[in-house]
């Protein structure tokens, strides 16, 4: 597949207004610059690859519906998307613990997800490894800290209450967690060069 | 909000976790500091470091066409398809009929415009009369708007819609003027609805400080109620809300 990196702003506001537009070459170029990674935030967040599948979908469909109020000024469009495909996961996790107090309280089990292929088991360890070797860099604070953010979508008051600490605590160990994981990236990319 | 103030909301700000006002006020000051939004880009790069460790996973093979496929069912549901393939199917005599008022209008304001100085006040100044011409048209209602510059720009302008009566055959317009004193070369105008639909005029081509474009369509413009102006960079240099004359 074909993995096309923009990061030039102008480039992405030029993408994003082709795609406003219905201009199809421009959705595959977002589905192949974003795709990938929305599909893993859903694999992550929801635990079943149906639900990420979907997922990548319902992010599509949103991110064409808004695509005018895309401002490169605001920041980066990679930010944008993933933060909008965050958003749909959290509202469907949402969706989920209401479907099921609602069966629970009639009586009736939730169906469990299907069982992953084996192929798909061997992806997803894939993808905790290499979560887990990024992660690593992080003190076990700032990665609960960015984790609760992050995937959680908390506020720093949230954070701060669930983890008991300052929430001028919680905005330093994210700051610091977001600054370390660049920096290590960049170690990474060097190493490989 | 002094530069530190806003660092130490940032990431906040960069995960959309930061309300409302808070939220405004690190926009505004992004905006005007350098200094600052060289350090979002910093923090930016954290949040894609995170992304591609923490879930970059190959989808299945035939999702990417599911999700084009999707895309066009939207696109056709939604039935406002692209301004010029539009205007390529107006072909029935009452379209032309309607394009032809369009183009009197056109000429009568363009007219108007330049014995006022070329003040972007055509539209809400001679309501009255478009509240008659609505009259004699048989129309819904007449929307405008003042486009206001963002980001410096030397854009401003007016738009004016007219819904028409598709019960009776008749069509909906959009006519957008546009004074850009410092500007010259294509600009795109879109029409914003209230549920984030778009609708993307033909190009506005800014020559000697003026351009203006038009759409004439039969699906109801009534749910449109912001304009836009981008130049092909992206950037956009004017906005505003439209509503009833």
């Amino acid at each position: 597949m074909l993995r096309v990196k923009i990061d030039d702003p102008g480039s992405d506001a030029a993408l994003m207004a082709e795609f406003a537009a219905r201009e199809e070459r421009a959705a595959g170029t977002l589905f192949d610059r974003f795709a990938s990674r929305i599909y893993g935030l859903g694999v992550v967040m929801l635990g079943n690859h149906q639900a990420a599948q979907d997922l990548v979908q319902d992010t599509f469909v949103k991110l064409w519906r808004t695509a005018e109020r895309y401002d490169p000024q605001r920041g980066r469009l990679e930010t944008w998307v993933l933060l909008t495909a965050r958003s749909l996961a959290i509202d469907g996790l949402r969706r989920r613990v209401l479907e099921s107090r609602s069966l629970q309280a009639i009586g009736v089990q939730p169906d469990d997800d299907p069982e992953p292929l084996p192929d798909e088991r061997a992806a997803v360890a894939d993808l905790s490894a290499r979560a887990r070797r990024a992660m690593a860099v992080l003190t076990p604070e700032q990665r609960s800290a960015l984790e609760l953010a992050y995937f959680g979508g908390r506020t720093t008051a949230e954070v701060a209450a669930l983890e008991g600490i300052p929430q001028g605590t919680v905005k330093t160990r994210i700051r610091a967690a977001l600054l370390r994981l660049r920096d290590e990236m960049a170690k990474d990319a060097d190493h490989d060069v | 909000m002094t530069c530190d103030e806003v660092r130490e909301l940032l990431p906040e700000h960069l995960l959309g976790t930061l309300e409302g006002p808070e939220d405004l006020e690190v926009r505004r000051h992004l905006r005007g500091c350098s200094a600052c939004r060289e350090e979002r880009m910093k923090l930016e790069d954290g949040v894609a470091a995170l992304s591609r460790a923490m879930h970059d996973q190959e989808p299945p093979a035939d999702l990417r066409a599911r999700v084009l496929r999707m895309l066009d069912e939207e696109w056709e549901d939604v039935g406002h398809p692209p301004a010029t393939a539009q205007r390529r199917r107006d072909r029935s005599p009452w379209r032309a009929v309607a394009a032809a008022a369009v183009g009197v209008l056109l000429a009568g304001s363009v007219a108007y415009g330049a014995t006022q100085a070329h003040r972007a006040s055509v539209a809400t100044a001679d309501a009255t009369s478009y509240t008659d011409l609505l009259k004699a048209l048989g129309g819904k209602e007449f929307s405008v708007g003042a486009l206001h510059p963002t980001g410096g720009s030397s854009f401003d302008g007016r738009v004016l819609v007219y819904e028409g009566n598709a019960s009776k055959g008749w069509s909906s317009w959009a006519i957008v003027f546009v004074k850009a004193s410092s500007y010259t070369g294509e600009a795109t105008a879109t029409l914003i609805g209230t549920d984030g639909q778009a609708l993307v005029l033909p190009p506005l081509r800014v020559s000697d400080g003026e351009a203006h474009t038009w759409l004439v369509t039969g699906d109801d413009l009534s749910g449109y109620d912001r304009l836009t102006i981008t130049t092909p960079d992206g950037n956009v240099v004017a906005t505003g809300a439209i509503h009833p004359a």
